[in-house]
């Protein structure tokens, strides 16, 4: 801690000077990075113990023991012993950029007007400068799909790291799917002053509009329609990477009932790819999820049971459940305070962990499948040669507040700062009263 | 009605009479009325003999004659001994039996229908009803039933009651929560005749109903509003004895007015059952309310019981669930499945506790589903004698009208039930209803009944005729060789039409044939025509067999066993029994104690009578217990941990129908404790997590809130039980873009304050208002001990002053008799609050949220508040721009007294992480981080004498944790309050295969009937809202 002091007050002073600002992103690496001695966790469900990771060009080029690396050939060594190395952390179904400020209109753009939008793009409204952004560095997330809400199809989500000058060098993917907001199989009931919930009625319809909906941009995709000389449909356009596989259906959905005809509706259409978001009744229907290799991202892990008799700890366990039943999933954190409750990703591991996961488990579960529910695991996701130096360093088991510290975090081998407004304030008020700096 | 048909004349001499009542003019209604026409002078007495005369429930003369004279019932007796006054029509009653006819106290029988205004946009602050009334549309004490009541319109209603077998029932207004007086009416269609009683009752409820104005919008706003109402009658009384009343309220003349009477508190069950009662004491009734409690009270009977109230009870049973969709199953709760199965026998529980009660149709959808569900419910343990006993003469007894319902006694109305067997028995026929001597009949008992079988002779062969079914509506088929033909039977009186087509007996075509019964149905002869249009004789005779008796219903006999237990509370992870405190010796565990002692590692810790006994290293029994130790339970915490029980300052779980008034700026009357629910299973959740006690606050809608509860998570507890004894009061203010309604939308314009500017301003007038309440009370009070004692005793003193709820409860706070928990963002209101508590003479005790206390931490320190905070909460609206999860770390650091809460259900369930955060922001040290949610909230609530900390003396509230407890991974492993486990990681998989198992044993009971059949109802769930400070609906409709 004392170093760790010392630190932070040559950094406040550097600080001090320039006012509020956010963190500048990172120059491109120029020099070979070498960690050596920590406690690698490769997000592939495995641990190295002094371990040695190198990279360079923003490429990962080196993961294995340290006593038998080559240090030479780096320009820099991070000594890490008794650190804990991590792949950058990712956050899918994320507002993060969108929203900046809850209840003030203005600086929201999760959610356009709209039933059926598949044509609206995440990616442009994401916005590199929120204040918000560098808070979520700061505990490891360094990836993110960014997902707008609303309406029954939300939109196209986009994915990106957390390092960008604006959101063409953020964009990873800058469409990686479609998202579905399944039909609800229950409404509110109002009678006599008191509210029930029930099987609704106009489910079966709405069934049918979205069925109708991926009928049309079947029939639209089938027919290539030549762009120069005829009409063109903005929505049925946007649809087609769903029948060729090269965008996911992320279809959110919670009840039994809901996810099962999801997966119906995707072998009826003929959808390649389908990913369960929320999917808090998944480990009732989890051979069905498996045999169509339908991959779910797990409602947050902190909610509440949804009904009162249900375990107490069944939000905590879904992981778990679905572990042992073989589907694959990651850990998302939808719901409310959701942007700037992302920095809290790494918990869930923890508390999934605490809950019947192992350690490398629950890694991977923010880390590597997340990457592969995305499609984006041929280059982030994992400690693995070749991939991203999306990395960080963090003094303790990242996965528990307790030690959750980063010293060092890189994205695509850039070496990024780990300040943040709230940072900045820290320093500021404790400057004033002349107290110690403890961060 | 023509009755003249079945009735004989006695032409009698007048014979000696015995227990006559002669009834005065009085029984003429309608005296003062001109006659158009000649007067009917009502000399002709009826009298109703040789029958089973049911006097009261538990009253009976065989062969008795009831007589009535005008209306009423003029005598009672054996048939022997009682004879009519001549004239009179006498009926013969025998083998019939006449009961007293069924009163209703919860009715709105011929009552306009209560209709809410039209929506209008924007608060409503005042009543808009027109005239000298009170300013709260809600409190209509000047509603008079009597004035309203319309029996013409009301027929149809009538008739439904009629035949449901009530002959009275007390009407009011159901609208409001002073909703007037209720009138005793008979159901008969004069309403001159029927009105029996114009102010028998006054009633009271806790919704509002139509009214359009926005306070109250939450049940504690409407128990405040009950009770200051009471204290502002009290007040216009005194005001007015004295002449000193400056202003009318016809509202408040009325409430007055309806004092003495019988007063009856819509409750609905038993939650609002013990919050009217609660009132009723606050307010110095001198009798409790008559609870209209629904059908849960076998939920709380203790409780209920040692409210001393009488009963009115629902007998609408639950219909059961369609069950069959296992997935959408899980949309009940445990509590609705054991509901469905414990309705039933709520009555008979009540009745075994020795509670008194009267039945009412209120629940019901229509009346005459009363007989079923009585029949149900005594088929699940009721007497029936008690039954009948809650439909007649209790409910007259409640209204003080024993002397005119309820009972066949000389002197009260002639409404009398007759029956041909016991009035609840399945296969009794209700004949006839009296109703003020007019009789209405449902089952002629003169009539014919022809069903039985017949030998028919039709030309020159005899058929077998068999005529079956209800005695009203017969059905009749031939009979040959074990074929049935079908015949078309109609009867008319005495009448008989048949019609048939027996093509293989050479009967060709459709025959018709009509003809009369003779000799009591033994003998029928007539006409017919055959197919051609010729005619033929035709001659029936009925075989003297028996008649088969009709499918057997199912008894309605009382069953000794009662299904069902309850658990405490009512609802998923409840107990059968309610658990213990018990003797519990921890051994080597790492102990944080929160004191000076710091962590302790390999230390025992000991519970004993709800308090911590000892606590460190080595502990010896023979030491601890003395010599005569008691019977204890040794647990192995090594490895483990134990730390105090979590506290949260912060939470608006385990609250009922609304945390926020809201809709004044300033609501210090409304307090959480009339709102606790303790049936909310957060409260178990929560243990799971560690916390034993926690302030439920009122929400931050208004610059000043309402008054919290402080609560101990006693799982199980009624919500009395919950509530913390001996910690202080406290009442919750707010600042910043909630109480200036930045939020709510366009229609929230009008209400001050909109800015931060105004909210400084709304305190500074509040509390100088409370300060001038008390110096009046005060200057009272002395004149009271300087005036002589003739003037006090000749009442010749001025009036006390109005005593007001709101402006008491921001005295108590200038007297440092409550204490001020500040929902609070923005440093420069943070600061302007400290200034105003300055200039007042009290402190600000603690700043709840507090997500800028960082930036003024050197002023809270000086003032002395403390602070409670969220860990890492920002960015939801614009005042948290500037929070940062250091806020804690630097609070503590400037030596305040620091604590992280929750104000979520599901994040309390963690609040231990939570403290870890402090020492990730900002470098807490572990053993300070965990005092942010043990011992800081115990100081901040006044309470860290009790609890907090592990300490000999202290509560035993503890958490034993499997790891570090400041660690993502640690779990608690059990958790005590008051030295009661009230939760156990073993225990707890135990009670979820006993819920699987009772849902399973339910479930299977519904498909099969159980104890109440009838078509299923879809699945449903009951809908339970988690609040937080800014849930705004209203729920007090």
């Amino acid at each position: 801690m004392n170093c760790k002091l010392i630190i932070t007050f040559l950094v406040s002073a550097a600080f001090m000077t320039k006012g509020f600002c956010q963190p500048t992103p990172g120059s491109e690496q120029t020099e070979a990075v070498l960690i050596i001695g920590g406690i690698a966790h490769l997000g592939t469900g495995d641990v190295l113990e002094n371990s040695a990771i190198g990279f360079r060009n923003g490429k990962i080029d080196y993961v294995g023991n340290a006593r038998s690396v080559d240090r030479a050939r780096y320009d820099e060594v991070i000594e890490a012993k008794g650190q804990h190395i991590y792949p950058g952390f990712i956050a899918p179904n994320s507002t993060l950029g969108l929203q900046e400020i809850g209840a003030v209109r203005a600086t929201r753009d999760d959610a356009e007007v709209g039933t059926f939008k598949p044509h609206v793009r995440s990616i442009i409204a994401f916005n590199t400068d929120s204040e918000v952004t560098p808070t979520v560095r700061t505990n490891g997330v360094l990836m993110g799909q960014i997902t707008p809400r609303g309406g029954t199809i939300s939109g196209s989500s986009s994915f990106v790291h957390f390092d960008g000058w604006n959101w063409e060098d953020a964009a990873l993917r800058t469409v990686d799917g479609i998202h579905l907001n399944w039909p609800s199989t229950h409404h509110r009931h109002r009678q006599d002053g008191s509210v029930d919930i029930r099987k609704r009625k106009t489910y079966d319809q709405q069934y049918q509009e979205i069925q109708h909906f991926f009928e049309e941009a079947k029939a639209y995709e089938a027919h290539k329609f030549q762009p120069a000389t005829s009409p063109r449909d903005l929505r049925m356009e946007s649809m087609r990477g769903l029948f060729d596989g090269s965008l996911r259906l992320f279809v959110h959905a919670e009840d039994v009932r809901q996810i099962t005809e999801a997966v119906h509706f995707k072998r009826k259409m003929g959808v390649a790819h389908l990913v369960i978001v929320g999917g808090y009744d998944a480990p009732l229907v989890a051979d069905l999820l498996r045999d169509n290799e339908v991959a779910v991202m797990v409602k947050r892990v902190h909610t509440l049971p949804r009904f009162a008799e249900d375990d107490v700890d069944m939000p905590y366990r879904l992981p778990k459940l679905l572990e042992d039943e073989g589907v694959l999933y990651c850990l998302q954190n939808a719901g409310d305070m959701e942007h700037m409750g992302t920095r809290n990703l790494p918990f869930y591991a923890g508390t999934a962990h605490a809950y019947g996961l192992t350690y490398e488990q629950a890694v991977k579960s923010i880390t590597l499948s997340a990457a592969r529910i995305l499609g984006v695991d041929d280059f982030c996701g994992s400690l693995e040669n070749g991939k991203d130096a999306t990395l960080f360093i963090s003094e303790g088991d990242a996965l528990d507040m307790r030690t959750n510290y980063l010293t060092q975090a890189f994205i695509q081998g850039r070496t990024i700062d780990l300040d943040n407004r709230q940072r900045q304030l820290y320093r500021k008020y404790q400057t004033k009263y002349g107290a110690p700096i403890l961060d | 009605m023509n009755v003249l048909n079945y009735l004989r004349f006695s032409t009698g001499a007048l014979l000696a009479m015995i227990a006559l009542i002669v009834v005065g003019n009085s029984a003429q209604g309608q005296e003062t009325f001109p006659v158009n026409g000649t007067v009917n002078k009502q000399l002709v007495r009826t009298a109703l003999e040789h029958a089973t005369v049911h006097v009261s429930a538990t009253e009976i003369i065989e062969d008795a004659t009831v007589v009535i004279y005008r209306g009423r019932i003029e005598a009672v007796g054996a048939s022997m001994t009682t004879v009519p006054m001549e004239p009179a029509v006498h009926h013969d009653m025998s083998g019939l039996h006449l009961y007293p006819s069924f009163v209703d106290v919860h009715s709105s029988y011929a009552m306009p229908k209560a209709q809410r205004e039209e929506w209008t946009r924007g608060p409503q602050d005042l009543s808009d009803k027109k005239g000298a009334f009170g300013w709260n549309e809600a409190i209509r004490p000047e509603t008079n039933a009597a004035m309203y009541f319309d029996p013409v319109e009301a027929e149809k209603a009538r008739v439904a009651l009629q035949k449901a077998g009530f002959g009275a029932v007390l009407t009011h207004v159901q609208d409001g929560i002073v909703r007037g007086t209720g009138a005793l009416v008979a159901l008969s269609e004069d309403p001159r005749k029927a009105l029996l009683i114009p102010e028998a009752s006054a009633h009271f409820s806790f919704r509002k109903g139509t009214s359009s104005q926005d306070y109250p919008r939450s049940l504690m706003g409407a128990t405040a509003l009950l009770k200051q109402t009471h204290f502002d009658a009290d007040w216009y009384a005194d005001a007015s004895r004295l002449n000193e009343r400056l202003e009318s309220n016809l509202s408040l003349e009325a409430f007055n007015a309806q004092r003495d009477l019988p007063a009856f508190f819509e409750a609905g069950g038993w939650e609002d059952a013990l919050r009217a009662t609660d009132v009723a004491e606050e307010v110095n009734r001198t009798e409790p309310f008559i609870l209209v409690a629904g059908n849960n009270v076998y939920q709380r009977l203790e409780e209920v019981k040692a409210t001393g109230a009488a009963l009115v009870l629902s007998v609408n049973h639950p219909k059961p669930f369609d069950v069959s969709d296992p997935h959408l199953s899980r949309l009940i709760g445990l509590d609705e499945l054991k509901h469905w199965e414990m309705a039933p026998s709520n009555a008979a529980r009540v009745h075994q506790l020795g509670i008194s009660f009267a039945i009412t149709t209120d629940g019901l959808q229509q009346p005459k589903e009363l007989r079923k569900a009585v029949q149900v419910a005594i088929r699940n343990g009721l007497p029936a004698d008690v039954a009948l006993a809650a439909l007649t003469e209790v409910p007259a007894k409640m209204v003080h009208a024993e002397d005119r319902v309820g009972s066949l006694r000389a002197g009260l109305e002639a409404n009398i039930l007759v029956t041909d067997g016991p009035v609840f028995d399945s296969d009794a026929q209700w004949m006839e209803h009296w109703i003020q001597g007019e009789q209405n009949v449902y089952v002629d008992r003169n009539a014919l009944d022809i069903r039985g079988d017949y030998d028919v002779t039709l030309e020159d062969q005899v058929l077998a005729l068999t005529v079956e079914g209800e005695r009203d509506a017969p059905r009749g088929h031939f009979t040959l060789d074990s074929t049935k033909f079908k015949v078309k039977l109609d009867q008319d009186g005495r009448t008989l039409t048949l019609g048939f087509q027996l093509d293989t007996l050479g009967i060709d075509g459709w025959w018709r044939a009509t003809g009369n019964a003779w000799s009591d149905s033994r003998i029928w002869e007539g006409k017919g025509q055959r197919a051609d249009g010729t005619w033929f004789d035709w001659s029936a005779i009925r075989q003297e067999t028996e008649m088969a008796m009709a499918e057997a219903s199912p008894s309605a006999e009382q069953q000794d066993t009662i299904v069902g237990k309850v658990i405490f509370p009512f609802t998923a992870y409840g107990n059968e029994v309610r658990p213990n405190a018990r003797t519990v010796w921890f051994e080597n565990a790492t102990i944080w104690t929160c004191e000076e002692s710091g962590i302790l590692e390999g230390a025992d810790l000991v519970l004993h009578a709800g308090e911590i006994l000892a606590v460190g290293v080595g502990l010896d029994p023979n030491a601890v217990f003395g010599s005569n130790p008691p019977e204890y339970e040794t647990i192995d915490a090594r490895g483990k941990h134990i730390t105090p029980g979590i506290i949260d300052e912060h939470t608006h779980i385990a609250a009922t129908r609304g945390i926020n008034e809201g809709t004044q700026a300033s609501s210090a009357e409304v307090s959480i404790e009339t709102a606790v629910n303790s049936e909310d299973v957060n409260i178990y959740r929560q243990l799971a997590g560690g916390v034993t006690t926690a302030q439920i606050l009122h929400g931050s809608a208004n610059p000043i809130g309402g008054q919290s509860a402080i609560i101990k998570f006693r799982w199980g507890a009624s919500p009395q039980g919950l509530i913390f004894e001996g910690a202080p009061s406290f009442i919750k203010f707010a600042l910043g873009e909630n109480v200036k309604q930045s939020n709510w939308g366009n229609n929230y314009r009008s209400r001050f304050p909109q800015t931060r500017m105004g909210v400084e301003q709304v305190y500074f007038d509040h509390f100088y208002r409370a300060r001038e309440y008390e110096q009046a009370w005060k200057d009272h009070e002395k004149m009271l001990r300087n005036s002589s004692r003739r003037s006090r005793r000749s009442n010749l003193l001025s009036a006390a002053p109005r005593r007001d709820l709101e402006l008491e409860t921001l005295a108590q706070i200038l007297r440092s008799e409550r204490f001020v928990t500040c929902h609070s963002y923005r440093q420069d209101e943070i600061n302007m609050l400290m200034h105003v508590a300055d200039s007042m003479g009290f402190t600000i005790n603690t700043f709840t949220h507090i997500l800028e206390g960082y930036k003024v931490a050197d002023k809270m320190a000086e003032h002395g508040a403390g602070g409670s905070s969220f860990s890492d909460w920002w960015a939801y609206k614009y005042e948290v721009k500037d929070a940062i999860p250091y806020n804690g770390a630097v609070l503590h650091g400037q030596g305040i007294v620091t604590a992280f809460n929750s104000d979520d259900a599901e994040m309390a369930r963690r609040l231990n992480q939570e403290a870890a955060k402090a020492v990730k922001y900002g470098g807490v040290s572990e053993e300070e981080a965990l005092k942010f949610v043990t011992l800081n909230p115990a100081k901040l609530l006044g309470i860290d004498h009790m609890v907090g900390s592990i300490e000999v003396g202290k509560h035993a509230d503890v958490v034993l944790w499997d790891e570090h407890p400041l660690s993502v991974y640690a779990r608690p492993e059990q958790t005590y309050v008051d030295g009661v486990k009230y939760f156990d990681l073993q225990a707890d998989l135990e009670k979820r295969e006993w819920m699987r198992s009772e849902r399973a044993r339910l479930t299977q009971a519904m498909k099969t009937g159980g104890s109440s059949a009838g078509p299923p109802r879809p699945p449903t769930e009951k809908l339970k809202t988690h609040y937080h400070c800014e849930t705004l609906t209203d729920e007090n409709r």
